[in-house]
């Protein structure tokens, strides 16, 4: 039996400000474009993914065992560029990856640069080698960001919790 | 239009500054050279469009606004030398100004550390500005000319997407690329992928399809008779650099191609030393390519 869950369709439409998605038709102008849909396309499917997320098809989404379904996804924006009823795909499948995140399925790259991004202000951190390889190529130093700061607005965001810090 | 005597803030980004700081050297000689001037800042990451954003969206936002916050105090633009950097720094600096909701909802975090999210400055793209200089002013710095050369132009997905935000470019045909590396005399080949993502984004949740769609880039820029491939962003730069061998694997060839940063093609143009460049530290060979245009 199929559950629509309309709190899960609230928050897609409500990320949708523009309200362009009760427009999409099926056209699949998406896949069509979609690298990934290409080289993989019983695993990743941009249009079907839009079909689940505006009829509020929550379990079709979160209940794949394969979470390439939503992580397959990599952000080229091609398929916001063709749509013919112009919907920011890919604004929709941001809101897919950050529940994904919050129900602690992603992959784990994600959240292992969100923690350094929390700890040191950097996806990167500053390391020793390379402060002396820009040191040798005369690069100035890069100043250092205020981590304080960060972590003033990341505990407002929440994030903290969301990568358990 | 460019200001001509303005000067940006730099935002080298993490991938550049603390991985691979050559990229920096290129583009820090290629500006003083055509009188682009810029200065520090103590900006934390941007954050990464692909990565942050897909973890927590009001985490992104919040932060890129407290980045663009530093620029503003200085009532400095930015520019960006990173495709990444750029999208996000652009987009959130775009959507702060344009959705006055959105803004008081990041104002308010903000507020926690003393900022204000004010929307006074934009954000640009180093090829934008280079392109903003000026094709025969480029010309005029060439000593090195690249007569012959075949390029695959890659700009890679976020510098010119999406466009209604980005306005850099055309989105499905960008052009200022291919002009710029005709500036210095080489030739930019059609290719088919020429769109086509590097592979990088998906990279972090899988590795074989990455390499797959690398391995579908490289191929069709090969079949054009590509040499070299000229790159504007530090992510698409160490996908394509460093999986060379897993690319080939993964579709039963043998990559050798050159990656260049487009500042490192202008700064050898404009005469300067594969050394000094710090060219030895990409992973793909460049000594055939170099030699075949008299550096040693």
């Amino acid at each position: 039996m199929v559950k629509v869950d309309y709190e899960f369709r609230k928050k897609i439409m409500d990320a949708h400000i523009i309200d362009t998605l009760k427009y999409c038709y099926q056209c699949n102008r998406c896949t069509d474009v979609c690298p990934i849909a290409t080289i993989a396309p019983n695993r990743y499917n941009p249009r079907s993914l839009i079909l689940n997320s505006f009829l509020g098809l929550k379990s079709a989404i979160f209940e794949n065992e394969d979470n390439f379904f939503i992580w397959g996804c990599t952000v080229c924006d091609t398929c916001d560029e063709v749509c013919p009823q112009k919907i920011e795909l890919t604004e929709v499948f941001t809101v897919l990856k950050n529940m994904s995140i919050a129900e602690g399925k992603g992959p784990e790259y994600y959240t292992t640069q969100a923690t350094a991004i929390y700890e040191s202000g950097k996806a990167i951190p500053s390391q020793p080698a390379i402060e002396r390889r820009r040191e040798q190529m005369s690069l100035p130093q890069i100043e250092p960001p205020n981590v304080e700061e960060v972590q003033k607005i990341l505990n407002q965001t929440k994030l903290n919790t969301i990568i358990n810090k | 239009m460019a200001k001509a005597e303005s000067e940006y803030k730099l935002f080298q980004g993490c991938t550049i500054g603390n991985r691979i700081p050559f990229i920096e050297v290129s583009s820090r000689k290629v500006f003083d050279k055509l009188g682009i001037k810029t200065s520090e800042g103590p900006f934390a990451c941007c954050p990464d469009p692909v990565g942050f954003n897909a973890v927590d969206h009001t985490s992104w936002l919040a932060m890129a606004a407290r980045n663009l916050t530093i620029a503003e105090q200085e009532g400095k633009d930015i520019v960006s030398l990173c495709n990444g950097c750029f999208q996000t720094l652009k987009a959130v600096n775009h959507e702060l100004k344009h959705n006055e909701h959105e803004k008081e909802k990041i104002n308010d975090i903000l507020k926690t550390v003393k900022r204000e999210f004010k929307g006074s400055i934009s954000v640009k793209h180093f090829v934008e500005v280079l392109y903003d200089v000026g094709i025969d002013k480029i010309k005029e710095h060439v000593k090195n000319d690249f007569s012959g050369l075949k390029v695959a132009c890659h700009t890679g997905c976020h510098y010119n997407r999406p466009s209604e935000i980005m306005q850099t470019d055309d989105p499905m045909k960008p052009k200022k690329l291919r002009e710029l590396v005709a500036a210095v005399g080489a030739t930019p080949v059609d290719y088919e992928e020429e769109m086509l993502c590097c592979g990088a984004g998906v990279g972090n949740a899988e590795e074989a399809p990455s390499m797959q769609v690398l391995a579908n880039k490289f191929n069709s820029a090969l079949d054009a008779g590509a040499e070299i491939f000229v790159v504007v962003c530090p992510a698409c730069f160490q996908q394509m650099d460093t999986n060379q061998k897993k690319a080939g694997e993964q579709s039963n060839n043998e990559f050798k191609i050159p990656i260049l940063y487009l500042t490192e093609l202008f700064a050898l143009a404009f005469g300067e030393n594969p050394d000094d460049l710090g060219l030895k530290f990409h992973r793909s060979r460049l000594t055939s390519f170099l030699e075949k245009f008299g550096f040693k």
